[in-house]
């Protein structure tokens, strides 16, 4: 059981992401913002097992989160297989310290390519209703979540790494 | 003399692992198409142990004070104009279901929270939920023990309201901040600061007089709407605990 459970644990943790999203904890937020949970799992996970990887589970967290969510103003399967894709061809580092530094940067980023394609689904489909509005509160929730995310992917990223890597290597 | 076919083993559909991905992806697929369902529900059991309890005690009675006075002159007001206007609906008396809330989204891009009472429960799709305070959204989602509510503050969300001191309609559209917009398709539509809005009781998704909000701004007229900014009277980041009014309307 206990092998088991070290083998499939990425597995595992991935399950637990639509939970993290959900809970949805308002102490963790900024501006009523969450970090962007799933790339924490996402960047371990690409940087791992590579790029097509990356893109089959950023597609499989979309397509859960998606149906989570009541909002058909936008979808996140885009952006998260497009961040599992280019978290996949990022090499690991061996420098634990500059890996932990480098591991908020790129959740950051991916955070920000998330944003950014949310907001331009949103302004799209409204088109013709009142932009401006959209379009600030969606800027605020870009900045906070970037900043979120980037705060806690050192954390969460780096272990989830560890524990990623403790597995593959037991199940070599 | 003859060639002898080698049978392949390099198939991709002799391959194990394309097809626990194809599993897996039809199941994911099904929890789409299925809304989540099965995540809500079993989110549903795990959040149990920590679902909210009977406090609030000082946000919830002043909001309730609030509302009450509000509807009492809402519904002084409303008896004399349906006595002159008979065809209009009468004000709703439904059988409420009372249900916690278990996950919130309230900020961010998401705005919706997810109750404890779900179809097994009689909570049907579309059906009124409101706080202390007022109205916080409709049903959009409900799987078996589980509902899903988009709040007045999503861009999905979109109501026809009632200016009460004007008795005008407008329709209420959520931006995507905490401040919902009132779009008034008059620009000469009379509306001020601090004045009350409620639900239409011209609206089709709504039960009448139901309250909303108050106008906290008004936004400069363009070309012939008015458009002002409405602070809910209902917190949804604060309510531990709301009512479904059962029968839609």
């Amino acid at each position: 059981m206990n092998k088991f459970f070290t083998n499939k644990l990425s597995i595992i943790s991935f399950i637990f992401i639509p939970i993290i999203f959900l809970w949805h904890p308002n102490w963790l937020g900024l501006l009523g913002v969450q970090p962007y949970w799933p790339l924490f799992w996402l960047l371990p996970w690409s940087m791992i097992n590579g790029s097509f990887n990356g893109l089959v589970f950023g597609l499989f967290l979309g397509l859960i989160l998606d149906s989570l969510t009541l909002d058909n103003n936008f979808s996140q399967i885009p952006g998260l297989m497009f961040c599992g894709f280019l978290f996949g061809r990022i090499k690991l580092n061996t420098n634990i310290f500059v890996g932990h530094f480098r591991h908020g940067l790129i959740c950051s980023f991916g955070s920000f390519l998330c944003g950014t394609l949310h907001l331009s689904q949103i302004l799209f489909k409204n088109f013709s209703d009142s932009n401006i509005l959209m379009f600030i509160s969606g800027i605020k929730n870009i900045l906070a979540e970037v900043f979120l995310t980037g705060l806690f992917a050192p954390f969460i990223c780096s272990q989830l790494l560890r524990i990623f890597k403790l597995s593959r290597i037991k199940l070599n | 003399m003859f060639d002898i076919r080698r049978i392949s083993h390099s198939r991709w559909w002799h391959k194990k692992k394309i097809w626990i991905f194809f599993g897996i992806f039809l199941f994911l697929v099904f929890v789409r198409i299925s809304k989540g369902s099965l995540y809500k529900d079993f989110f549903y059991f795990i959040s149990k142990p920590f679902w909210p309890g009977q406090f609030q005690k000082e946000v919830i009675l002043k909001s309730i004070d609030q509302e009450s006075l509000i509807k009492l002159n809402l519904i002084k007001k409303d008896n004399i104009r349906l006595r002159k206007i008979l065809s209009l609906q009468e004000s709703s008396n439904n059988y409420n279901i009372s249900a916690a809330v278990i996950s919130r989204k309230t900020g961010g891009w998401w705005r919706q929270i997810i109750l404890n009472k779900g179809s097994k429960d009689g909570v049907e799709i579309g059906n009124i939920v409101i706080g202390p305070g007022g109205l916080l959204g409709r049903v959009n989602n409900t799987s078996l023990f589980t509902s899903s509510v988009t709040l007045l503050t999503s861009p999905e969300s979109k109501l026809g309201v009632w200016v009460d001191r004007s008795q005008t309609n407008g329709i209420l559209v959520g931006s995507g901040d905490d401040y919902p917009s009132l779009i008034l398709y008059s620009k000469d539509a009379d509306i001020k600061v601090g004045d009350f809005v409620s639900s239409s009781p011209a609206s089709s998704l709504l039960p009448p007089n139901i309250p909303i909000g108050i106008v906290q701004s008004i936004d400069k007229t363009l070309q012939s709407k008015k458009t002002a900014k409405i602070s809910l009277l209902a917190k949804p980041n604060v309510i531990d605990w709301v009512q479904i009014l059962r029968k839609n309307i």
